[in-house]
């Protein structure tokens, strides 16, 4: 089953749209669901052009396609746990929290919290993805548990905070804080990224750049091959009494 | 005029001696009386168990601890979460709920009457404040004076006079309600980096041990005919092998006051505790049960652990910052100047940790060897044992020998060598149940005497009925039911109106705030003594004249006088 929703022109608003509702198994019950925007309850077809083709009998046949100016809409696929995504432009925040299942594919960018945590399934997007990528929320002691994130373009602030399973690759750049308070799983930075790992307790965080102002309190080990790259590998976060491993392709100090 | 007539109710009235009698209760305009005319509202009761308002005499639901419990946690604020209805506001939170959270999950249980356990006196304002926002629930604050410097010094000049004017006047001040001592002396001494290990280390600087802040402020509070006690969390709390400082800081206290007892000693549970670490750590229920049996003196509340997440606060610093130590969690510490000083950490009790495991153990066991049930009472130091949303949980436990066997089994097997909850046969009945959650509170913090926790005549329309006949139910096998009945009540009536029926709340109330202003003579007040107020302005940050909070912070001021000997 294949499921079409095009934004309207007119739904373009200021004020996000929390669409927690469009969620593959949700269509399999028909395309009555609705969305809020700010106080306000809007019928789906009132914000988007809505076409179905074919049916499924289970939430992996569904195919969700969204395109328009999807920037201010949020919380799509949010609990997901089966079936496709894909979001032909850009995608407003929150985008994949708590995703259990299944794929997301965003061509456009990112907003914050893309795949925030996340259990299972994959997000891939071709943009950038912009702060608290992958990561966990205020307070929470776990982020992202399981599942695969790959961003091609950049990675804001904050990615992977908190992460504690599952595999986040960033092809660009990263911002400040990558990998922050780090639990478990792998995070992987093919460009620069700045203060990596910072109170990392376990898990493995590759930058295949220049982490800058790299933090004091990791424990110089010495060089490892790691897919063909020359990575000094590094333990920490000390301070934390933590065992995680910090490998870098350089690094440096703050002055 | 209103006025309304509740029909058939099952009546267990502890303090008039009532006893499951079916009767028929009067309310007009917010107070029991005789009787009612014929243009009475009715609510027929059909025979339902019906108590007086719950009272809680130990809980930490307002003010800047609490407030920062939820700063610090804004994971707590995905739980419970309700929209906004009618005339309720939204709510959300589960061990540090919104202040509308609080107040409707506590008025769904059928309580209408709570003591904030811990008011710094500094800090009063914002406690004051939230209490307007706990609108179904009548409020006081006990205040805190375990390191407060001018009391201190009064102290080491063995001045008891002194001490009494202090609080006479700080309790005038802040709209304080009862005398707190949180670890005495111990949070002046961590302001030094350190601790009391017990009572008889003296406290840096000010040279003066627990033992005499205890017993010096155990007088000046007759002194001054407080309705309530001194109310004490002894030092090392949490601490294995605390049991023996417990005894001691119990052994200290005279039989000073007949109507009500002269110490209340609180979350008795976390000073219970035998062994030398925590390798061998065990319960010592026992002893501390048996000391209380002789003293009639001496009341208790449990501060029950249950399993699962909360948030512990206290004003002893010293003891969260040894909990963050064990934890390694998030952890906040917080210095009220001259006065006291505070400390939150986030914890989570588990049934597989043989630690809390033999704690969730020993709340349950001072309950039920305690022989009077008036001498210990029913709380989890909400929020620090667990959420108060779990009171009809305990109560199903202290009532059923085959619930407690049931979750025993679940528990860390080693418990059953370091406690003794499995030998014991006990099984409270509904009176007891009564007295611990109502009537024993409301002698405890002497309030009967305003129309708190008794269904009399003249008393506040406060009234909690509960969907269970207790002549169906058998609380040893039926557990679920008494769970489900103690969870929410079919009405909760405040101050003469049905605030809450079947687990909705109907209305938005509005709270009374009781006070204590006690009389001292011209000499004794401190408001106008030199090295009183030199003292102030030279360490405080506040100016005096701005210290007192204003009566306009209260919503319903219920000021309560009482005649001291100074």
């Amino acid at each position: 089953m294949k499921v079409t929703l095009a934004m309207k022109p007119a739904a373009k608003s200021f004020i996000p749209i929390e669409a927690e509702s469009i969620v593959p198994k949700n269509f399999l019950a028909g395309t009555d669901l609705s969305v809020w925007r700010g106080n306000r309850e809007l019928r789906l077809d009132e914000v988007f052009s809505v076409s179905v083709e074919g049916d499924a009998g289970r939430a992996e046949d569904v195919e969700v396609v969204l395109s328009g100016e999807t920037f201010r809409l949020k919380r799509v696929g949010e609990y997901m746990d089966g079936g496709t995504i894909t979001i032909l432009g850009d995608i407003g925040m929150h985008c994949g929290n708590f995703m259990s299942g299944g794929t997301i594919e965003i061509h456009g960018n990112a907003d914050g919290w893309l795949g925030r945590e996340m259990a299972g399934g994959a997000i891939v997007c071709r943009g950038d993805a912009a702060d608290y990528c992958a990561s966990g929320y205020r307070g929470g002691r776990k982020g992202m548990i399981g599942g695969t994130v790959e961003v091609f373009g950049r990675a804001g602030d904050f990615l992977a905070e908190s992460i504690a399973g599952g595999t986040v690759t960033v092809h660009g750049d990263a911002g400040d804080m990558a990998g922050a308070e780090m639990h478990g799983g792998t995070l992987v930075v093919h460009g620069d990224c700045r203060r990596p790992g910072a109170n990392m307790k376990g898990g493995s965080c590759y930058v295949y750049g220049t982490a800058q102002g790299m933090l004091p309190t990791f424990r110089k080990i010495g060089t490892v091959q790691h897919e063909g790259h020359t990575l000094i590998r590094f333990t920490g976060d000390i301070a934390n009494r933590g065992k995680g491993n910090l490998f870098v392709k350089d690094y440096e100090y703050l002055d | 005029m209103t006025e309304l007539l509740v029909k058939n109710a099952c009546v267990i009235d502890p303090l008039r001696g009532i006893n499951a009698e079916t009767m028929d209760i009067a309310i007009r305009d917010g107070k029991i009386v005789e009787e009612v005319s014929d243009a009475a509202e009715v609510i027929d009761a059909r025979g339902m168990l019906t108590l007086p308002g719950g009272v809680d005499s130990h809980t930490h639901i307002c003010g800047t601890k609490v407030n920062f419990g939820r700063y610090m946690s804004p994971e707590d604020m995905r739980a419970g979460r309700t929209p906004r209805r009618g005339p309720l506001h939204s709510t959300s939170g589960y061990s540090v709920p919104t202040t509308y959270g609080n107040s409707y999950r506590y008025s769904v249980m059928g309580y209408t009457t709570l003591l904030e356990g811990a008011m710094a006196p500094l800090e009063a304002r914002h406690t004051h404040e939230e209490f307007i926002y706990t609108p179904l629930q009548d409020t006081m604050a006990n205040t805190l004076f375990d390191g407060n410097w001018g009391i201190m010094e009064a102290i080491r000049d063995g001045d008891t006079k002194r001490v009494a004017a202090i609080i006479a006047w700080t309790l005038r001040a802040v709209k304080g309600f009862g005398v707190k001592l949180t670890n005495p002396g111990g949070t002046e001494a961590w302001q030094w980096g350190k601790n009391v290990s017990c009572i008889r280390d003296p406290v840096p600087y000010f040279e003066v041990t627990p033992a005499e802040i205890i017993r010096s402020i155990v007088e000046a509070n007759e002194l001054l005919g407080l309705p309530h006690s001194v109310h004490l969390h002894c030092n090392n709390l949490g601490t294995p092998g605390n049991y023996t400082c417990t005894l001691g800081s119990l052994g200290l206290i005279p039989d000073l006051n007949k109507k009500r007892q002269t110490l209340y000693a609180t979350h008795v549970q976390f000073h219970a505790y035998g062994g030398s670490g925590w390798k061998d750590f065990c319960s010592k229920s026992e002893p501390i049960a048996r000391f209380v049996d002789m003293r009639p003196q001496i009341v208790m509340d449990m501060g029950q652990v249950m399993f699962g997440r909360t948030t512990t606060m206290t004003a002893d610093g010293p003891m969260e910052f040894n909990l963050y130590r064990l934890h390694h969690e998030k952890w906040s510490n917080h210095d009220v100047e001259l006065e006291t000083g505070s400390g939150i950490i986030p914890v989570i009790y588990r049934r597989k940790n043989l630690v809390n495991s033999i704690m969730w153990a020993i709340g349950l066991e001072l309950a039920l060897l305690t022989k009077s049930p008036w001498q210990c009472l029913l709380t989890t130091d909400n929020p620090n044992g667990a959420p108060f949303v779990k009171y009809p949980e305990i109560i199903a436990l202290l009532m059923s020998k085959k619930y407690r066997d049931a979750e025993f089994a679940t528990i860390h097997p080693d418990t059953a060598a370091r406690v003794p909850l499995p030998a014991i046969e006990r099984e409270l009945d509904w009176y007891e149940i009564a007295v611990m959650t109502r009537a024993g509170q409301a002698k405890a913090l002497g309030i009967q005497d305003l129309g708190k926790g008794h269904l009399g005549p003249g008393a506040d329309a406060d009234v909690a009925i509960y969907p269970l006949r207790i002549d169906e139910v058998d609380p040893a096998t039926d557990y679920q039911k008494v769970i489900d009945a103690f969870s929410r009540t079919e009405y909760t009536i405040k101050r003469g109106r049905v605030v809450a029926r079947r687990g909705e709340c109907l209305i938005d109330g509005s709270n009374a705030t009781f006070w204590v202003r006690p009389k001292v003579s011209e000499n004794y007040d401190m408001g106008k003594d030199p090295d009183f107020i030199e003292k102030f302005d030279r360490y405080y940050t506040v100016r005096m004249r701005n210290y007192p909070v204003q009566e306009e912070y209260l919503n319903r001021n219920r000021c309560i006088e009482t005649e001291a000997r100074i």
